[in-house]
């Protein structure tokens, strides 16, 4: 009677260790793999306005290699010098702010307009697409078109299909003189973008929105005091 | 808004969503509140035989959701790409669960008008009489769909538009609610016109006063909701106040008060009051259905061009 109780008392304490054992592993084994999912790629962009000339290299580059329409365009500088302050010029990035909680994708009754899996870029399937609008009306920013030739909606998508698939940085970041775009990923703790955010103040756009763009503004600080 | 940095241009130069849109969602408003009326009167009197105004309702919302389908399309860049919103679903689509709503309704509402018109149809394809005899067993359950589906087809349009954040005036909670309502207010009018144009029914029959009737409250509604609209711009925050301007700056705060408020509410309240008895009113009651169908078109075209216009 006695020794059947101290074996079951035994092989309850052993099946406690092997159970929290086996538990503790699966348990292990499940934060492996968030983690790996965590490790998921989040690319996104600053734009220097310091260091943005309006040169329209970008706009030009990104005309060429994603084969947009003469008159249209993914992204363009815009002018904000002041017509009074000639001597200060300021120009700005208009482009997809590639949102993480992004109401074109929310609202595209298709599913045309989309996250790529692997990257999570906001991107377009030109054969799904029906020309809706919905997207472009969507969108907080007013960044979204029909593009003329495909007659299909269409966002800068960080050359997805071009320069990204190549293995590349964007066509506007690549051709960028003065260094004012970069590039990069934000899980990737060695990117230099992660770098640069470390050090500058960078803010995102109409953030009373909420939905989170990828892409960060260093504003323009320079007040001319050094001049004369 | 002031923020430290931002743009001021951004890529729609023009209006996105342009008067298709606005002419099918007067269509698919007539529609769903010309079948909201007729069931609930034919519910509310347990008809049993096929009324003028049922008749009138089941042609007036299959024939308008239809137009407002060819209008739809006809807005699309791609519509020989149409077929692609069928097959693909997002469910956080407004405009999704809208097509997912308009598969059901546009059938639902081809039973009515087989249902409507039952004895004809039976007499002249007389190979489709078990088929109408099949429907008919079921007639009250899917009576009752077509109302719930009627009801979902003009709220939704008020939704789809109402999720746009960028512009202040459509992203507010009360423009599905002002839908709804406008919506019966023009699906009255336009079943007021058939059911006397159509099939000579008398204006004073017991149906057509209780349409007559009904016409009052919900104009006193749509008033009341468009006051409230105004109101909670005018109150609100800085984004409110950037489309409170839609009302009194530009080209379409005419169409506001032009054709919403003097065409569309006092025109008719007018006409109703200088009518005097014998006269004879064929006119009047035509000219006054007609100004809310009007009105009611005026409030779609303001809110899809004056709310893109002003945008945040």
């Amino acid at each position: 009677m006695s020794s059947s109780k101290e074996n079951n008392r035994r092989n309850f304490i052993k099946g406690i260790g092997l159970g929290s054992l086996f538990l503790g592993s699966v348990q292990y084994g499940l934060n492996a793999n968030t983690n790996k999912e965590n490790k998921k790629p989040h690319y996104a962009m600053i734009y220097d306005q310091n260091k943005c000339v309006g040169c329209s290299d970008c706009e030009i580059a990104c005309q060429e290699i994603n084969l947009v329409p003469k008159n249209q365009h993914r992204l363009y500088v815009e002018d904000q010098t002041k017509p009074d302050d000639l001597q200060h010029k300021k120009y700005m990035r208009v482009s997809c702010q590639q949102c993480i909680d992004s109401p074109c994708t929310e609202v595209c009754p298709t599913g045309a307009c989309h996250k790529d899996s692997i990257t999570d870029i906001v991107t377009m399937d030109i054969d799904k697409c029906i020309g809706c609008k919905y997207c472009i009306v969507a969108c907080p920013y007013d960044v979204r078109f029909i593009n003329e030739r495909t007659n299909a909606a269409e966002n800068c998508n960080f050359c997805l299909n071009t320069n990204f698939a190549k293995g590349k940085d964007p066509a506007c970041v690549e051709s960028c003189k003065y260094d004012a775009l970069v590039f990069g990923d934000l899980n990737d703790e060695t990117a230099y973008i992660n770098k640069i955010l470390d050090v500058k103040d960078a803010v995102r756009l109409k953030p009373g929105f909420g939905t989170k763009p990828s892409l960060r503004y260093i504003p323009k600080l320079k007040t001319g005091v050094y001049d004369e | 808004m002031n923020e430290l940095i931002t743009y001021s241009s951004g890529f729609t130069e023009e209006i996105g969503w342009e008067w298709p849109i606005s002419v099918y969602l007067l269509l698919a408003g007539i529609s769903g509140g010309a079948i909201i009326v007729a069931l609930l009167i034919r519910f509310y009197k347990n008809q049993i035989e096929n009324t003028a105004v049922y008749k009138s309702a089941s042609l007036v919302a299959f024939v308008t959701i239809l137009l407002g389908m060819v209008c739809l399309v006809g807005d699309l860049t791609r519509p020989l790409n149409f077929w692609q919103i069928l097959i693909n679903y997002n469910f956080n689509s407004v405009m999704s669960i809208g097509v997912a709503a308009l598969m059901i309704y546009i059938p639902l509402s081809f039973v009515a008008v087989v249902f409507a018109f039952a004895d004809f149809v039976k007499e002249r394809f007389s190979f489709l009489t078990k088929i109408v005899d099949l429907l008919l067993k079921f007639r009250v359950v899917l009576e009752g769909v077509l109302f719930l589906f009627a009801v979902v087809i003009c709220a939704y349009t008020g939704f789809l538009i109402s999720v746009l954040v960028r512009f202040p005036l459509l992203n507010t909670s009360i423009l599905p609610a002002l839908f709804v309502i406008s919506g019966l207010s023009a699906g009255t009018a336009a079943l007021c016109i058939m059911a006397k144009r159509v099939f000579n029914e008398n204006v004073h029959s017991s149906d057509m006063k209780i349409l007559h009737k009904i016409e009052w409250p919900i104009m006193a509604i749509e008033i009341l909701f468009l006051a409230m609209l105004y109101i909670s711009l005018a109150t609100g925050n800085e984004a409110g106040k950037i489309a409170l301007a839609a009302f009194h700056e530009g080209s379409w705060s005419t169409v506001f008060w032009v054709g919403i408020v003097c065409i569309g509410f006092l025109l008719p309240i007018i006409l109703n009051f200088s009518q005097k008895e014998q006269e004879n009113s064929n006119s009047i009651f035509y000219i006054s259905a007609m100004c809310s169908i009007v009105g009611v078109l005026c409030l779609r075209l303001f809110i899809i061009y004056a709310g893109q216009t002003f945008s945040v």
